[in-house]
C-alpha cells in the first residue's frame, strides 16, 4: 500500500495526461449492441405472437438502456467519489426496497420481485447488488488495515447479512451473487485466507439449510440431475437441445428453431442457448472471450485506480459480471441447478441492463481518475 | 491486493475454460442427437384442408345430398389474453355475431386456460355468419378491437328434400362415414382426400409453407327420378294417413319399388315409416313423446336401426300370389303347361293330412290358366305345380334369382338361400304346392321386382341398380354403369303369353283396382297370410307394368299388415299403385293405348289424385270418353 501512496502523490504532480479506458467503452458498446441483436433475434417471434409487435422486447430494453447510458454520462461527468459518503444511504435504500418488494411487489411466478411505478417496473435486487459493491468498497477503503485480521473479515461479511436475508427470501440466485461479490471483494482485500474458510463453511451450511427448507428449491436439484424426468426440466432440456443442435458454427443468425416457442422465456435466462444454436460453439466462445476481455479491462483499471475506493468499486463490478456470466452459462449448460441468473447485456431485463450500464459508468469514471505518468 | 485480484481473475479464467469445455462436450457428445430431437419436435403448424364430399343427385341432376361448408369458431386464449384491451370488445363482437356463443363462457375459458390456443366456441356456423365476422376483422376500425379469433372450415352433409328417399340414400356420421344406402355403398367414391396447409423444414433449416389442395369427392348420379320418388312417397304417406286409426298409421310397413324393366334401373324406392335425413337420430314423428321417453338407450337404438332399414332391400317375407306368374311362366317355359289347360277348383287341396285352402273356400269351379291368374286361384296353381315337378320348380326359382342376392348396389341385402326350398325339400308335395302360390318361402322386394321385370321384358334378368354414373367434381364421367343382363330366364314367346295373362288380371281380374283408364296395365295381386297363421295378419301387394308392348315401368307395392279389421284384400296395395300410375304415366310420357274405357272403375275410397285435373293426357282422355 505504501507504493500506491507514492504513486498517487507523484500523479498529483503530473496532471497533464488524462486517461479514459476506451477499450472498456468499446467492449461495452460491442457487447451491448450484440445483446440487442440477439435479443431481437430471440424475442421477435414470441413478441409478434403475444403483442403483435416483433419489437416489443427490444423497445423496452432500449428504453432502459437510454436511462443506463444517461447514467454513464452523468457518472463520467460527476466522477465516482460522491458515492462514498452515500454508500450507507444506498445500503439502507436497497434494504428498504428489498423488504418492501416482499409486501408490495408484483409476482411473476412464485416470488414477487418487481415494484411498479406506474408503467415502469423495477427490480430492487438489482439495486442491492450495486449497493453492496459501493458499501463494501467504501468500507474496505476505510479500514483496509483492519482486514488483515481474519476475524474482522468475517465481521465485515456479517455487515451485508441484513440485506442478504430479504433478497434471499425472494430470489436465492441474486443472494448468491451478492454473497459472491462480498466474498470476492473481501478476499481481494484480505491477505489472510483463514477468514474465507470460515465464511465458506457458514455459506455452505446456509445453502444446505436453505435448500432443504424450501420445497421448490430441492426440486431443482433433482431436475438438474435428471431434467428429462421432470416437467420442470423442460426448459433446461430444450436449452441443451438448442446448444447441441448449433454445431461448431451454428445455424446462422436468426435461424434458431428453439426460439420459436420451444424454449420458454428464451429471451431471459436462456438466451445463451439461442446464441449457441445460432452462432455455434465458435460464437459462444467469442462471447465468453468478450466477457473475459471486459474483466481484463476491469483488472487493469482496478490495479491503476487513483484510490482504494475506486479500485474496490471496479473489483466489485468485475466480480459481479464474472459471477453472472459464469452462473448463467453454467445454468444453461445444466452444469449447476437452474437458477434465474441473467446474462449481462444480452438477456432481456430492463432493471438489470440499466444497473449494469450504471456499473460501467462507475468503472469508466474510475478509469478517468487514472493519471498516466 | 494485486496478488489476490490475480487469483480471482485466474479462477474466473479457469471457470470460463471449464464452461467452454462443457459447451464443446455437449456439442460433441449429443449434438447430432439433439439436432434430430429438435427437428422431430417441430410442429410445423400444419392444418388440414377438408375435402368436399361428393353430391348424390337424381337421374336429372337434382341434388339429393350435398355437403355445404360450415365454420367452427376458434378462440386463441394466448393471443386474446395478451391483448387485454381487446378482450371485452372481442367478446361483445362475438356475442353479437354468433348468438349461440355464451359470452360469459368465453370469460371463463380465458381465465381458466390463459395459454390455450385452440378452443372451439361455436360449431358449424354458416358461411354468411362467418363472412360477416371476417368483414368486421378486416375493417380497420372494428378489426383493431378483435384478436385471437379464427375460423376452421368443415363440411356438413345436407339433404335438401329431408326425408325423400331416406333409406335409399342413407346419411353420414361424423368423418364422412356413410350409414346405409347410397351414402354407404358408394362411400369411397363420394369421399375425397384431405388437403393440407403445412410448414416443413428445408435443407437450410428454414421453415417453409406449402399447400396441398384437397381432392373433392365424386358426384354419384342415381337412376332415381325425384318426381317419381316424390309421387310414390306422397301416395304412401297419404295411404297411411287415410287408414290411420287408434293412433297408428295405416300399416306396419308400406313400401314401393319402381323399376325400369328394360335395364334394371330403379326409378323410385320408398318405404314407410321413414325418417328425416337431416335429423336421422330422431324418432320424432314415428313414436309419441311419451313412448320416446319410456325407451331405454338400447331400445332407442333398436328402433332407429329398424327405422333406417330399407324395406325394399333388407326385409324378407312370403310374397303370396304375386309369385303365381312365376309358377305359370316356368310351366310354360318348360313346356309342362301349354296355357290351354283347365283345372277344377273345389276350394282346397288335400295334401298329407292338410287341407290347403284356396282364396274362395267354396271353390272357383272350372278355370283355365288365364282364369287361375285372374281369380288368383291357389287350387289351380297347386295342380300346375304337380305338372311342373319339383326339379323344374327348384331350378327355375333359382333362375329367377330367388334365394340369391340380386347384387343391387345398395347395402343390407340379406342371405335368402336358406329361405327357399331346395330340390330335395320340394319333393314333399306340400312344400311345392304351397310354394306355387308364394307361401312357405321368403323373398325380398328387390328379388321379386327384378325377376318380374324379366317376365315382362322378354326374359332378360337385369342386374338391378340405383346408380347411373359417377362424375368427378368437374363434371367428367369417371364411371358409367351400363345395363347388365345377368341371365336369360324366359323365351320371348313365354313372356308375350305371360303379359297377355297379366293384362287380364288387371282388366277383369283381382287387379282391377290398380288399373288406370286408357292404359294397358298388366299385373298381379298378392294377399299373403303372415306367420303365425290364423292371427288375421296379412301382407298384401300388387306388382304391375305399363305399357303392354315394351313395358317402361314396373311398380311393386307392399302393404305389410294394413291397419284394418279385414286385412286380406290386395286393394290396399292396388289403391296406392293406381294413384301412382295415374301420376307417373303422363309424367313419363307413356301414351294411353286404350281409347275406350270398357268397364267402370271400381269404387275408390281414395281421394282424387291431385295431378289428375292438370295433365293434358287426362283432359284428352276425358274428351275421348265423352265422345263415346
Amino acid at each position: 500500500m505504501a507504493g500506491k501512496t507514492v504513486q498517487l502523490s507523484r500523479a498529483r504532480k503530473i496532471r497533464s495526461i488524462a486517461y479514459f479506458d476506451y477499450g472498456l467503452l468499446a467492449i461495452v458498446m460491442l457487447l451491448f449492441a450484440f445483446g440487442l441483436v440477439m435479443l431481437y433475434s430471440t424475442s421477435a417471434y414470441i413478441a409478434t405472437l403475444e403483442f403483435e409487435d416483433s419489437l416489443h422486447y427490444l423497445k423496452r430494453q432500449l428504453l432502459a438502456s437510454v436511462l443506463g447510458f444517461g447514467g454513464i454520462l452523468a457518472l463520467n461527468a460527476m466522477g465516482y467519489r460522491w458515492l462514498k459518503p452515500l454508500s450507507g444511504l444506498f445500503y439502507v435504500l436497497a434494504f428498504v426496497l428489498c423488504v418492501a418488494v416482499i409486501f408490495i411487489g408484483t409476482a411473476q411466478g412464485s416470488s414477487s420481485r418487481w415494484i411498479y411505478f406506474g408503467p415502469l417496473s423495477f427490480q430492487p435486487s438489482e439495486l442491492a447488488k450495486l449497493a453492496v459493491i459501493i458499501y463494501l468498497a467504501s468500507m474496505i477503503s476505510d479500514s483496509a488495515k483492519k482486514l488483515r485480521d481474519w476475524r474482522n473479515v468475517v465481521r465485515a461479511f456479517f455487515h451485508i447479512i441484513p440485506l442478504l436475508v430479504p433478497v434471499a427470501y425472494n430470489n436465492l440466485s441474486t443472494a448468491v451473487i451478492i454473497a459472491g461479490i462480498a466474498f470476492g471483494m473481501l478476499f481481494v482485500a484480505s491477505p489472510d485466507y483463514r477468514a474465507f474458510i470460515v465464511i465458506m463453511a457458514i455459506g455452505a451450511v446456509g445453502i444446505v439449510l436453505f435448500i432443504s427448507g424450501a420445497g421448490y428449491r430441492s426440486d431443482r436439484i433433482d431436475i438438474w440431475l435428471h431434467p428429462e424426468n421432470h416437467e420442470k426440466g423442460y426448459q433446461t432440456l430444450q436449452g441443451l437441445y438448442a446448444i447441441g443442435s448449433g454445431g461448431m458454427f451454428g445455424k446462422g443468425l436468426g435461424a434458431s428453431m428453439q426460439k420459436l416457442g420451444t424454449v420458454p422465456e428464451a429471451q431471459n435466462d436462456m438466451i445463451f442457448s439461442i446464441v449457441c444454436e445460432e452462432l455455434g460453439v465458435f460464437g459462444a466462445i467469442c462471447v465468453i472471450l468478450m466477457y473475459l476481455l471486459m474483466l481484463w479491462r476491469f483488472m487493469i483499471i482496478a490495479n491503476n485506480a487513483r484510490d482504494m475506493f475506486g479500485s474496490y468499486l471496479v473489483i466489485g463490478i468485475m466480480i459481479h459480471i464474472a459471477l453472472q456470466v459464469i452462473l448463467n452459462i453454467a445454468v444453461v449448460t445444466n452444469t449447476i441447478p437452474n437458477t434465474g441468473v441473467t446474462l449481462p447485456f444480452i438477456s432481456y431485463g430492463g432493471t438489470s441492463v440499466m444497473f449494469l450500464l450504471f456499473e460501467m459508468g462507475i468503472a469508466m469514471a474510475v478509469s478517468r481518475g487514472i493519471r498516466l505518468g | 491486493m494485486q496478488r489476490n485480484l490475480w487469483i480471482v481473475f485466474m479462477v474466473v479464467c479457469v471457470l470460463f475454460v471449464i464452461l467452454i469445455g462443457r459447451l464443446a462436450y455437449i456439442e460433441y457428445a449429443s449434438g447430432e442427437k439433439y439436432e434430430r430431437i429438435i427437428l422431430a419436435q417441430q410442429q410445423y403448424d400444419s392444418q388440414i384442408i377438408p375435402y368436399q364430399r361428393g353430391d348424390i343427385t337424381d337421374v336429372r341432376g337434382t341434388v339429393l345430398a350435398t355437403s355445404v361448408d360450415v365454420y367452427n369458431v376458434i378462440l386463441d386464449c394466448k393471443v386474446l389474453n395478451s391483448n387485454k384491451d381487446k378482450i371485452e370488445s372481442t367478446i361483445s363482437y362475438l356475442g353479437a355475431s354468433f348468438p349461440q356463443i355464451d359470452t360469459n363462457e368465453i370469460r371463463g375459458i380465458l381465465a381458466d386456460n390463459p395459454k390455450k390456443q385452440y378452443t372451439v366456441l361455436a360449431k358449424k356456423v354458416s358461411y354468411e355468419d362467418m363472412r360477416n365476422f371476417v368483414k368486421l376483422t378486416e375493417d380497420e376500425e372494428t378489426g383493431s378491437k378483435i384478436a385471437g379469433i379464427w375460423f376452421e372450415k368443415e363440411y356438413q352433409r345436407q339433404y335438401p328434400y329431408d326425408s325423400l328417399a331416406a333409406s335409399l340414400l342413407g346419411f353420414t356420421t361424423s368423418g364422412n362415414v356413410g350409414m346405409g344406402g347410397v351414402e354407404m355403398y358408394y362411400n369411397k367414391e363420394l369421399n375425397g382426400t384431405n388437403g393440407r396447409d403445412y410448414g416443413y423444414v428445408n435443407s437450410d433449416n428454414n421453415v417453409e409453407g406449402a399447400v396441398v389442395e384437397p381432392e373433392n369427392g365424386n358426384t354419384v348420379v342415381t337412376t332415381i327420378d325425384v318426381n317419381i320418388q316424390t309421387i310414390v312417397e306422397r301416395e304412401i304417406k297419404a295411404f297411411n294417413r287415410r287408414y290411420a286409426r287408434d293412433g297408428k298409421p295405416g300399416s306396419k310397413h308400406t313400401a314401393m319399388l319402381v323399376m325400369n324393366p328394360q335395364d334394371g334401373s330403379v326409378l323410385a324406392m320408398a318405404n314407410y315409416p321413414t325418417y328425416n335425413l337431416n335429423d336421422p337420430w330422431s324418432l320424432k314423428g314415428v313414436y309419441k313423446k311419451s313412448e320416446r321417453k319410456a325407451m331405454s338407450d338400447d331400445e332407442k337404438m333398436d328402433a332407429l336401426n329398424k327405422l333406417w332399414q330399407n324395406f325394399c332391400i333388407t326385409t324378407t317375407y312370403e310374397p303370396g300370389s304375386t309369385f303365381k306368374p312365376f309358377t305359370v311362366a316356368m310351366g310354360l317355359e318348360t313346356g309342362r303347361l301349354s296355357g290351354n289347360e283347365s283345372y277344377y277348383c273345389d276350394g282346397y287341396e288335400h295334401i298329407a293330412d292338410y287341407n290347403v285352402k284356396c282364396v274362395n273356400r267354396n271353390g272357383h269351379g272350372m278355370l283355365d290358366v288365364r282364369g287361375a291368374l285372374m281369380k288368383s286361384c291357389n287350387d289351380a296353381l297347386m295342380q300346375m305345380s304337380y305338372a311342373i315337378g319339383s326339379e323344374n320348380f327348384a331350378d327355375y326359382q333359382r333362375l329367377f334369382g330367388f334365394g340369391q342376392r340380386t347384387g343391387i348396389d345398395l347395402p343390407g341385402e340379406p342371405r335368402t338361400d336358406s329361405l327357399v326350398y331346395d330340390r330335395e325339400q320340394l319333393r314333399h308335395t306340400i312344400n311345392m304346392a304351397t310354394n306355387s302360390f308364394g307361401q312357405n318361402f321368403n323373398t325380398t322386394m328387390i328379388q321379386l321386382g327384378t325377376a318380374f321385370c324379366s317376365i315382362v321384358n322378354g326374359g332378360e334378368l337385369y342386374l338391378p341398380h340405383v346408380v347411373d354414373h359417377i362424375c368427378d367434381d368437374a363434371g367428367n364421367v369417371v364411371r358409367s354403369f351400363e345395363p347388365v343382363v345377368q341371365k336369360k330366364t324366359l323365351s320371348r314367346e313365354t313372356t308375350t303369353q305371360m303379359k297377355d295373362f297379366l293384362r287380364s288380371v288387371v282388366e277383369a281380374g283381382t287387379g282391377a283396382v290398380a288399373g288406370v283408364d286408357g292404359y294397358d296395365i298388366g299385373g298381379k295381386t298378392g294377399t299373403a297370410e303372415k306367420l303365425p297363421r290364423g292371427t288375421g295378419n296379412y301382407l298384401v301387394s300388387f306388382i304391375g307394368y305399363v305399357p303392354q308392348e315394351e313395358p317402361q315401368v314396373v311398380v311393386y307395392c307392399v302393404v305389410d299388415v294394413p291397419n284394418v279389421d279385414d286385412q286380406a284384400h290386395s286393394n290396399y296395395a292396388q289403391e296406392i299403385v293406381h294413384n301412382v300410375f295415374q301420376q307417373i304415366l303422363p309424367y313419363m310420357g307413356i301414351e294411353p293405348t286404350v281409347p275406350v274405357v270398357q268397364e267402370e272403375m271400381p269404387a275408390q275410397e281414395s281421394a282424387p289424385v291431385t295431378a289428375e285435373a292438370n295433365t293434358p293426357e287426362n283432359t284428352q282422355q276425358n274428351g275421348e270418353t265423352a265422345n263415346e
